[in-house]
């Protein structure tokens, strides 16, 4: 018997069966259990839907560019992309589940219908025959996605899910396990059969209890997260403009938005945040998911228009500063949370108060007022380096402004970055300049909440880009980039800016080309994440010798620890040092050079890999084994002329 | 407790310094200005006096216009108003005239406490508080490390820096006007919160010519000029320990390094 006819003869046999009517009594006890469900359902989330369209508006909310939107809606929520990449397995089976329940709205629509004798799907008919074996497939798959989901939440437990385990979680699984089970059976009864009756109502039955369990549980994302990726806010780690005198950054109940709050309620707890927070990795009290479930909790118990610090009982204001800002945390959220403006909106409320008193913030606020750069060394240093380094002054001239930042400025070894980068621009012959004075691009107090400094720094060094006619700024701190190309243009329209990774890339064919040794490079959070510049470091170094990746790199590469303002507020607490958790995962790989690409990584690594091994890695910036190839270059062309003069 | 900070605004710090061209100041169009460093400790002390036993803080500064950025900057840290003595003539005065003038804009405050920083960054003459309290008639004690108020309102407890590592305890009445030492507390930095406060405080501005004119300058700056660099080379003969011992010497007693 060949395939086609045993499929045939199958289809023949099973069909999915519902009882062929119903009594008015029935229909009476359906009619009541839904309402009883929808008023179940309602009762609790109306609440949510309160909380939410009653929080204060996002001010600089804008629907447009829809297209993205659309395509992320497509590609997140239709498509789970990033719900399968980033954790393959338990994602798939999500992704079954939620294709599932997309297949399954047609079968419980006509489900409920046929209760009431109005069911639109007839199983002997074509339509309705193929459409509940379509259904059957998805239930097929749904039962499977959900049973391994159940084993991996009760069985497995990974740590990211959380220490106490979730009976809900439990019930719900079961529910959709029953819902399929009970579905699935339809095809081995006849219609008119009791057992068809309760397979019926027993699926009928697991929908109206499933119904009022979703508002109060993290189960609330399959109503709220299409929502909430649809209305991100548009770019990554985006910090909103503050609105009017009284904004001060997340402060209370009153300052919490629409959007943080959807974001809130749409949180399901996965986990998946803080198994890539560097923070939460080391023993921090930083663990990103709970400062959304802690502003969730918030709302819950106090509403968004209390008077009641957010930072408190709700949210612990250490671990907000614990924070180094590297987003692995959004980037990685499957439901839409942006973590970073909520973070970040937590430090604002505290810092631009005053609530928040720390003596290495007091100091670095302080230099930065009265010095204009982090380190708080005075501008003399930096003129006397530029002096000594014979670097051009910008007039306007130049193809391009050279930007020290502060670590360029100040940091020895940010120094040695911009000797050996102008080196570089030397060689390939392009001009620049670097300008006779320049301030902190304000990249720790924007990312620290103290929108005072940021505003005077970020106005002062657009004052003097103007005065100067800036147009293109390269620079080798990829913090600054950041800042300038995105967090100044809420004070004006600030320069073309690139990273010198960049630079290098484009102009790589001129560059020399040799055989050297294995190079662990690492992505810094800034370059990457907030960048998307991947390949153009990768693609430099490629010419000087075998790049290889860390376990976490692109773009789950792992925070050195200086972000956010960090690398000013002296030795973190937890078990352990960020930077040398990332040194260790580095000089595993048995790489005989670090390559950086960032000032505040290399010196985060300068410490941490001599404090973590006896024999560390080498640790050079992109920039540094550029010239260094140039150097041996030069070296190996001017030897002949040597041998000839003796 | 009503307590008067009276502050100054001076070159920042490592600035680069030119003389201008009448030889007798420094050359002011590329300079930036912050409060004298002694001064914010003053004014760090009166707003924790504030936080502990309630009232007011007073800021006062003579100055030019820019001084009201400086003025603006107390006030967003926590002073109540200020009182800004606009002039452009501050170079030309001698100390009396100074205090003079600050006597003049705050003697109607009848202020419980006054405090000033022990003295000025760039002119250094650590007199200007102590002249001001013998204009207003009230005692004053100089480089204070602490402050204490009973809460009587009658009376402060206060610790003095002596030389080599001593202290001195002073108990006095008040009104009375403190001399700040630097470096004594921690300070608070300004806040978006302070700055936006600021705006609705009060600045009372008085021109020189409000205040009643005080005698003619009796010191003069004659002229102002940059330390002139030297270079002296002196061999130190002798066997390496004589040498050793003379250079010691020299060490201690002439270049009075070590």
């Amino acid at each position: 018997m060949n395939f086609a006819v045993l499929s045939h003869m199958l289809a023949l046999r099973l069909r999915y069966a519902e009882p062929p009517t119903f009594s008015v009594f029935e229909m009476v006890l359906l009619a009541v259990l839904i309402v009883a469900a929808l008023i179940g359902f309602f009762a609790r989330f109306d609440r949510v839907l309160r909380n939410i369209f009653t929080a204060r508006k996002d001010s600089d909310f804008h629907i447009a560019p829809l297209g993205k939107r659309i395509w992320d809606f497509f590609w997140e929520v239709l498509c789970q992309a990033k719900v399968i990449k980033e954790r393959p397995l338990p994602g798939l089976a999500h992704a079954f589940v939620f294709w599932g329940f997309l297949a399954f709205a047609l079968v419980s629509t006509n489900h409920f219908a046929s209760g009431f004798r109005l069911g639109f799907l007839d199983s002997d008919g074509w339509v309705g025959g193929f459409y509940f074996w379509f259904a059957a497939v998805f239930a097929l798959l749904v039962a499977v996605g959900i049973a391994g989901l159940f084993i991996r939440r009760f069985f497995v437990r990974p740590i990211w899910l959380g220490r106490k385990v979730s009976i809900e979680s439990g019930i719900i699984a079961f529910l959709i396990f029953a819902l399929m089970v009970t579905y699935l059976g339809g095809f081995f009864v006849s219609p008119s059969s009791a057992a068809a009756r309760g397979l019926w109502w027993s699926h009928a039955l697991c929908i109206l209890v499933f119904l009022p369990l979703i508002p109060h549980t993290k189960h609330l994302h399959l109503v709220l997260s299409p929502f909430t990726i649809f209305l991100s806010r548009g770019e990554f780690s985006h910090i909103p403009p503050l609105s009017g005198d009284e904004d001060f950054g997340l402060v209370a109940g009153k300052d919490v938005t629409q959007l943080v709050a959807l974001q809130a309620y749409s949180c399901v707890e996965c986990g998946r945040c803080s198994e890539h927070c560097p923070a939460t990795n080391t023993g921090k009290v930083l663990n990103p998911k709970e400062i959304i479930l802690g502003v969730r909790a918030y709302l819950n118990d106090l509403g968004p228009h209390s008077e009641e610090p957010l930072l408190g009982k709700y949210n612990s204001q250490e671990a907000a500063f614990q924070c180094t800002t590297c987003g692995a945390c959004e980037y990685q959220c499957p439901v839409g949370i942006e973590h970073l403006p909520i973070i970040i909106g937590l430090r604002r409320g505290a810092v631009n108060t005053g609530a928040w008193e720390d003596d290495y913030g007091t100091k670095l606020f302080l230099a930065l007022e009265r010095n204009g750069n982090a380190l708080g060394m005075s501008a003399t240093e930096r003129d006397k380096f530029i002096k000594k380094q014979e670097l051009p002054i910008f007039d306007g001239s130049q193809e391009y402004c050279l930007w020290l930042g502060c670590m360029g400025a100040y940091d020895p070894q940010g120094r040695e970055i911009i000797a050996s980068f102008a080196k570089v621009m030397n060689y390939l012959g392009t001009s620049f300049g670097v300008l006779k004075k320049e301030k902190c691009t304000g990249d720790p107090v924007r990312r620290l909440g103290n929108d005072l400094v940021f505003q005077q720094l970020a106005e002062q060094n657009l004052e003097i880009m103007k005065q100067q006619k800036v147009t293109r700024i390269v620079t080798i701190c990829p913090h600054c980039v950041r800042t300038i190309a995105k967090d100044w243009k809420e004070y004006g329209a600030s320069p073309e800016i690139e990273h010198h990774s960049e630079f290098m890339a484009r102009y790589q064919d001129k560059l020399p080309k040799s055989d050297g040794p294995e190079i662990v490079y690492h992505d810094p959070c800034y370059l990457g994440r907030y960048r998307g510049t991947y390949d153009q470091p990768r693609e430099v170094l490629g010419r000087y010798g075998k790049v290889i990746d860390p376990p976490r790199a692109r773009e789950r590469s792992f925070c050195c620890g200086a972000g956010g303002g960090l690398a000013f507020l002296g030795e973190e607490g937890g078990n352990e040092r960020v930077s040398h958790a990332r040194a260790k995962e580095l000089t595993a790989t048995g790489a005989s050079i670090v390559g950086a690409a960032c000032p505040f990584c290399n010196t985060m690594f300068r410490d941490a890999l001599a404090a973590t091994s006896e024999a560390p890695p080498q640790l050079l910036d992109i920039a540094q084994i550029t010239a260094q190839a140039i150097t041996a270059q030069s070296r190996a062309t001017s030897t002949p002329n040597g041998a000839q003069n003796p | 407790m009503k307590i008067i900070v009276a502050i100054k605004q001076v070159p920042v710090r490592d600035s680069t310094l030119r003389i201008d061209s009448s030889g007798k100041w420094i050359d002011e169009d590329d300079l930036s200005y912050e409060i004298n460093e002694p001064d914010a400790y003053a004014l760090e002390e009166a707003l924790q006096l504030k936080e502990k036993h309630g009232g007011e803080v007073i800021a006062v500064l003579a100055g030019p216009e820019r001084g009201s950025q400086t003025i603006r900057e107390a006030l967003a840290k926590g002073a109540d108003r200020a009182i800004h003595i606009e002039c452009d003539d501050l170079a030309a005065l001698d100390t009396l005239g100074i205090a003079g003038r600050l006597a003049a804009a705050i003697k109607d405050e009848k202020a419980d406490l006054i405090l000033t920083g022990l003295q000025s960054d760039d002119l250094g003459l650590g007199q200007t508080g102590v002249v001001l309290a013998e204009l207003l008639g009230i005692p004053h004690a100089t480089i204070i490390m602490q402050v204490e108020a009973d809460g009587s309102g009658s009376s402060i407890k206060v610790k003095r820096e002596l030389e080599d590592g001593w202290f001195q305890h002073v108990t006095m009445p008040l009104p009375a006007l403190l001399t700040i030492q630097s470096g004594i507390s921690k300070l608070r930095y300004a806040t978006l919160m302070g700055i936006k406060k600021s705006k609705t405080k009060e600045v009372r501005k008085l021109s020189a010519s409000d205040l009643p004119q005080s005698a003619a300058a009796t010191v003069t700056l004659e002229r102002v000029y940059l330390p002139e660099k030297k270079k002296e080379t002196q061999l130190i003969e002798g066997s390496p320990t004589e040498a050793a011992n003379k250079l010691v010497e020299k060490l201690k007693f002439e270049v009075r390094v070590i």
